[in-house]
């Protein structure tokens, strides 16, 4: 199991560091992620939803359904852990299992 | 090549931490481990979408001089907004949801591993298969 | 209110889910009849939108009323409507068969079994209605942690059998949000129709082929494809019933159809055939599925056990028709219909297997003995459902067999032919042990009457739905009837026409 795991390390370093010869240098104004979407944002966030905060307007307005979805997995994983370690009353008798 | 790796120095940072987080959740025996090293493969995912938010010497994506226009109702801004003064805000929101689904996911794991504690009284892998082996 | 029928249809389990636990409240009984009826509404919107889409074509709805790609959309094309359709179903039969087992096996945990089970199927029409990649990556995370949960309180050895899912898939969600993080990072957009069209002039980009290996690899554990399938045999044994009968229907065609967006609607066809010959791989890996999914069924003692290996190999058989896709005209014909067909049989199989447990507590197939007299009607759909699976005409698993035939000829690759074959074969070998020992041997000094001890009508009921409904669709989709949605879904595709 170990050399099958040393194995699969060495790979996936290997498809992370082929995967990153192509990125655009660390901190560049110009790249692709901050100027394709990101500016619209910037620029009308006030205009539309009159908060000077960009990432609550992005989080609550523009992308609210996935925060919709968010508060949804937080209610999902309050749900899971109940059903999970409820324990039996002690009057329904004995659990067999 | 020296300017590359220099240049580059956050992609690195998160290759190096997603390849221990990804080792201890292969190969550690016991289950408390395996969690942790999930743990660290996610935080290792959220680095590298928060550093491509980054831009040199740019500020917080708060916007400046905007309070006080928008309780007036007022439809456009005096002044422009230069959006390359100020942090790329898009990463953050999407990790802001990543952190919460990584702690649901925590939760979670770490629910089943009670299960399987009150059971089997031990939290080492070859321990439980053991025990399953015996039933 | 009709067109916002594309968001009812998260909505409504959502919404069940949250008043779920007030119900429970008031009275504990009072949850499995509000899961059903929310289930219908569920099954009513997701009908009406297939017929929507069928007359108008894609629906497109801005949620927020923000247009993409600085809002979220919902996109429902013939792909998503109908594979919302099977989910909807399949879980509307599921949660109408859940009632007596849950009463079994969990007594003291009716309500929130159902809530958890609701936010189940909200995750599941999620994922298919979303026309975003991180928003698709939020209710896959959704449905994973219910699944963690729902498999986790089953049986014998469901809390470990659940860890090991845990593990499996949060890896699996994560190397699929790093492959979004990876389209992020070079495209700056999180849509799927601004990635298409960002996509192409980026296909020589050493991010986008590393992004694309990763969200393969990731959706490749979530479907249980064959090196990554190791979880998958002990999540679905040692679940409850209810459950293992929606996540070998509905879970596991939710990722599949993930997959299919991925690989045809983000990354289009042009990236696929210049990249890498990723469909030869594909191919080869679903045969060594095929052949290596029947021979460990056979193998196995544990009915559920044997169906969860039978399920791996048709996971072969749905990824060798996505492998086929693009060098024959039929397209995804094979994988729609298969992801139908698979979901009727193996549903149906599911019901009766855990029927089995909770009537007579077999588990075993030797101790089956006699059982084709005491439960006639469970012994009578799980034979219809067993002979649509070895493939017996009309029935659907004969369709989907057919068109994979046909669809490897027409490539040329007569070897694909050969391993479905052989994999039928080994098919026939492990269902016959079952029909032989139900049915035809007897018991040592078994008297001439035997009591008829038949399982309770709300857990007959769907088991014979389903078991009819594998011939009766195989008579639809020989009539040629569905036609439009499949010529609709190869069209939007670029399928079904010869490079």
């Amino acid at each position: 199991m170990k050399t099958l795991s040393i194995i699969i390390q060495v790979l996936l370093g290997a498809a992370l560091i082929y995967g990153t010869l192509d990125m655009p240098k660390w901190g560049d104004p110009h790249s692709p992620a901050a100027s394709h979407v990101s500016p619209y944002y910037l620029q009308h966030s006030i205009e539309h939803t009159a908060t000077p905060n960009v990432v609550t307007s992005v989080l609550a307005d523009y992308r609210g359904y996935d925060t919709l979805g968010e508060t949804t997995v937080i209610f999902t994983a309050g749900m899971a852990c109940i059903l999970l370690l409820k324990r039996r009353d002690k009057s329904q008798g004995k659990r067999h299992v | 090549m020296f300017d590359f790796i220099v240049d580059h120095y956050n992609y690195w940072t998160y290759i190096g931490l997603m390849i221990i987080g990804f080792y201890a959740m292969m190969t550690k025996r016991n289950l408390i481990k395996k969690i942790i090293g999930m743990n660290i493969f996610q935080s290792a995912i959220i680095f590298f979408f928060i550093s491509s938010s980054v831009k040199k010497g740019v500020t917080v994506p708060i916007l400046e001089h905007a309070h006080g226009h928008a309780a007036h109702g007022l439809e456009h801004v005096t002044h422009a907004v230069d959006a390359m003064q100020y942090a790329n805000p898009l990463p953050h929101v999407l990790m802001l949801t990543a952190i919460v689904v990584m702690v649901a996911t925590l939760g979670v794991a770490l629910a089943v591993a009670i299960m399987i504690y009150r059971k089997y009284h031990t939290l080492e892998e070859d321990e439980i298969i053991m025990a399953i082996k015996r039933d | 209110m009709i067109e916002q029928i594309p968001i009812l249809i998260v909505v409504i389990p959502l919404l069940s889910s949250f008043l779920c636990p007030l119900i429970g409240l008031w009275r504990k009984e009072g949850c499995y009849f509000w899961a059903v009826f929310s289930l219908s509404l569920h099954c009513l919107a997701s009908v009406n939108t297939l017929v929507t889409v069928i007359e108008s074509g894609t629906i497109n709805y801005y949620v927020g009323n923000w247009s993409p790609p600085w809002g979220i959309e919902v996109v429902v094309d013939h792909l998503s409507a109908y594979t919302v359709v099977i989910v909807s179903f399949m879980s509307l039969f599921a949660a109408i068969y859940a009632k007596r087992t849950v009463e079994q096996e969990l007594p003291g945990k009716i309500v929130h079994f159902y809530t958890v089970f609701l936010l189940l199927v909200t995750g599941l029409s999620g994922i298919v209605v979303t026309g975003d990649v991180f928003n698709l990556y939020v209710f896959l995370e959704i449905s994973a942690l219910a699944c963690y949960a729902l498999i986790a309180v089953g049986e014998d050895r469901a809390p470990v059998a659940s860890f090991r899912y845990v593990v499996m898939g949060t890896i699996g969600a994560c190397f699929y949000l790093l492959g979004v993080g990876y389209l992020y990072i070079v495209t700056g957009s999180l849509n799927m129709g601004d990635l298409s069209t960002l996509l192409p002039e980026l296909y020589a980009n050493r991010v986008v082929q590393t992004a694309f290996v990763f969200m393969l690899i990731g959706s490749g554990i979530k479907i249980a494809l064959f090196p990554l399938h190791t979880w998958q045999p002990d999540a679905y044994t040692y679940a409850p019933s209810a459950v293992s009968v929606i996540i070998s229907t509905a879970m596991a065609k939710t990722s599949i159809y993930a997959l299919i967006r991925i690989i045809f609607s983000v990354f289009t066809l042009d990236f696929i055939i210049g990249f890498a010959p990723i469909f030869d791989i594909i191919c080869w890996i679903s045969a060594i599925a095929m052949i290596f999914g029947s021979i460990y069924a056979i193998t196995q003692s544990n009915l559920k056990r044997m169906l969860a290996y039978s399920s791996i190999a048709n996971v072969g058989y749905i990824m060798l028709g996505v492998g086929l896709s693009t060098s024959t005209t039929l397209g995804l014909t094979p994988v729609l219909m298969h992801i139908l067909n698979h979901a009727v049989m193996k549903g149906c199989m599911f019901m009766v297997a855990c029927a089995f447990i909770y009537k007579a507590g077999l588990r075993d197939i030797k101790d089956f003995v006699g059982l084709g007299r005491k439960m006639p009607y469970a012994s009578f759909a799980f034979i219809l459902a067993a002979l649509a699976m070895i493939g017996m005409p009309p029935s659907v698993g004969f369709i989907t067999k057919w068109y994979l035939i046909l669809a490897a000829l027409d490539a040329g690759k007569y070897i694909f032919v050969g391993v479905i074959f052989f994999s039928t074969l080994l098919m026939i070998v492990y269902f016959w042990r079952v029909i032989e020992i139900m049915y035809i041997r007897v018991e040592e000094g078994e008297g001439s009457e035997i009591r008829v001890d038949e399982m309770p009508m709300s857990m007959l009921t769907p088991a014979l739905i389903l078991a009819v409904l594998c011939f009766v669709i195989g008579i639809v989709w020989l009539s040629g009837a569905p036609s439009p949605i499949l010529d609709a879904v190869n069209s939007g595709f670029g399928l079904g026409v010869l490079p």
